[in-house]
């Protein structure tokens, strides 16, 4: 008797955890847009986000799609989005952005966010998650918005890279034809598939405790240098214990005419057997360097980064790589690197494909070349 | 193949087995992917559970304040009750209750002083502190003391081989990107998650 009696009250326990939790979405969520944005917020549909008990724990499934408008008089290339929990993560905030756009004035776009939140404890009263406009990049490269994710520098470069790449498949299809353009995106298919990639965790400040025990070296980057780039790098280390690497600083030179206000710098990891990945990307500590021209300066991170591969098998770095990946001037403009510097340091089998590649190769295969020749005559 | 028992499997993901047992285990879990499931569940189910047994925070200073000054406030009492009965003769009866009394509320103090030594409050939680970001199958996670915040890619199309085809990348200063493309607008979408 008493054993039934403890299994009801164990069913009872489990059915009152597994129950939804009453939540409206839509006090859940606030989407903010300035009174002068040139986005105007024209739907918001929230049908299946929804929130349900785990343990002591409420899981927030949101799944928001925004429909926008845009309302100025240019073309838009670039949305950004912030996307902040204070009450759940005060410390970190998220994004989403959407490049390689083409929407013309008064025209209607999508914008989805998928967010997942858990948090102990019951859902409050007040908005969980807050959606304000970071930034909207337009055709002429000119910019809106509070940009406090620095998003106008990373949808500036985006749209730089989009139009190098398309430039570049212009260039196969007008030389080439179309069954040069096929073969290059069969080239970029593969590429894509078969690029090594890493698992990165990136924490902030001193060791994870997990690999403490193995002892830490430091181990200097080598460089790949583009003839063409603004900036060069000329020392830098990192601290290495195994598969962890730590508080990489690089040195820098500019070596243009101008005051570069931001540098970027690719970091390549090489394991034991000779195979390269792209770990990351390392922009300088402060949000703006102020380097005048001829004169040197440092690019540093506090951060700790664990490599693995196969869902959490240990990949020892062997050797670091880094090169200029990107250079913000005083005056607004950026330095990408080319096609042709890419191709000449073995970096497009490294590297991912820039959104616009990926977005073009996505529509080649779905849609067939006709539609990828449609889409560059658009440009 | 011979599958590990359930329970096996359990003392497996609450890293609870033998050394040798745990390595055995983890050679059959990495490639049976029936097994692997049921160590995710029972993982997942170990989660749930850490937060069932969590004791609610007790400011235990503030309790042992109060405890204190309820004692106080006894005593303060018992003196002004005796000052009035003074002139009363004191019954064996009512001694023995005082001494009851105050070896009650001895107990009561030094159960408050050693609750107070032994249950330290625990140091605030600093901004940063134990915040790590990670790809996880489904998304970008912020875990931060415990409550986490995800972005999801559940709209990235998939790869011959089942897997999402999402493009992921990390950012020395503290943060990580997922890319892909979605699958009903064709577009490019960039989500991004960042430790300040």
């Amino acid at each position: 008797m008493c054993n039934k009696l403890a299994i009801l009250f164990a069913a009872g326990v489990i059915a009152l955890c597994a129950q939804d939790v009453p939540l409206d979405p839509y006090n859940s969520i606030k989407i903010n847009l300035p009174a002068d944005s040139p986005l105007t917020l024209i739907s918001a549909n929230l049908g299946e986000s929804h929130a349900s008990a785990r343990g002591s724990a409420v899981v927030l499934d949101l799944n928001m799609a925004l429909t926008l408008r845009n309302s100025s008089q240019s073309r838009v290339r670039g949305v950004t989005l912030l996307v902040a929990a204070q009450e759940v993560t005060p410390g970190g905030k998220a994004s989403v952005t959407v490049p390689s756009l083409d929407v013309a004035p008064g025209q209607n776009f999508p914008v989805r966010i998928d967010l997942r939140l858990l948090r102990p404890g019951q859902v409050g009263g007040g908005p969980l998650v807050q959606v304000n406009l970071d930034g909207v990049l337009f055709q002429d490269l000119s910019f809106y918005g509070p940009n406090r994710l620095d998003s106008r520098r990373s949808m500036t470069a985006w749209e730089m890279e989009a139009q190098r790449d398309r430039k570049y498949f212009k260039a196969i299809l007008a030389t080439h034809g179309p069954e040069g353009l096929k073969q290059a995106m069969l080239e970029s298919i593969a590429r894509q598939s078969e690029r090594p990639s890493l698992d990165v965790q990136v924490s902030r400040g001193g060791r994870a405790v997990t690999s403490a025990a193995v002892p830490e070296h430091r181990a200097q980057f080598a460089f790949l240098r583009f003839p063409d780039a603004p900036v060069e790098p000329v020392d830098g280390w990192a601290e290495i214990a195994g598969n962890e690497a730590r508080n990489p600083r690089i040195d820098v030179r500019n070596r243009s005419s101008e005051q570069v206000l931001h540098v970027e710098i690719g970091w390549i990891v090489t394991d034991r057997q000779g195979t390269q990945y792209m770990a990351a990307s390392l922009p300088n500590a402060e949000p703006k360097l102020y380097l005048p021209p001829g004169s040197s300066g440092r690019v540093l991170q506090d951060t700790s980064l664990r490599f693995s591969k196969n869902r959490g098998e240990p990949v020892p770095i062997a050797g670091m790589t880094g090169f200029v990946s990107q250079v913000e001037f005083a005056d607004g403009k950026i330095w990408i690197p080319n096609r042709e510097a890419l191709a000449g340091a073995q970096l497009l089998g490294i590297l991912a494909a820039s959104p616009e590649e990926e977005r073009l190769t996505d529509l080649y295969r779905k849609k067939g070349p006709k539609a990828l020749v449609d889409e560059l005559s658009k440009f | 193949m011979k599958h590990p028992s359930q329970p096996t499997l359990a003392l497996y993901a609450g890293k609870d087995l033998g050394w040798f047992a745990a390595r055995r285990a983890e050679r059959h879990v990495a490639r049976c992917g029936e097994c692997r499931q049921a160590v995710e569940a029972f993982t997942a189910l170990h989660d749930d559970l850490v937060g069932f047994v969590e004791v609610p925070a007790l400011s235990w200073s503030r309790l042992a304040a109060e405890m204190r000054a309820n004692i106080r406030l006894g005593l303060a009492a018992g003196e002004c009750v005796r000052g009035e009965l003074s002139a009363a003769p004191l019954t064996w009866i009512s001694g023995m209750r005082a001494a009851m009394a105050c070896a009650g509320m001895v107990v009561l103090v030094a159960a408050g002083l050693l609750l107070d030594r032994s249950t330290p409050p625990a140091p605030p939680l600093a901004a940063d502190e134990s915040m790590v970001l990670r790809a996880t199958a489904s998304g970008i996670e912020l875990n931060q003391g415990g409550q986490s915040m995800s972005l999801l890619h559940v709209r990235a199309s998939q790869r011959p081989g089942g897997q999402l085809d999402v493009t992921y990348s990390a950012g020395a200063q503290g943060s990580m990107r997922a890319r892909y493309v979605d699958l009903d607008t064709g577009n490019v979408t960039i989500n991004n998650v960042y430790v300040q």
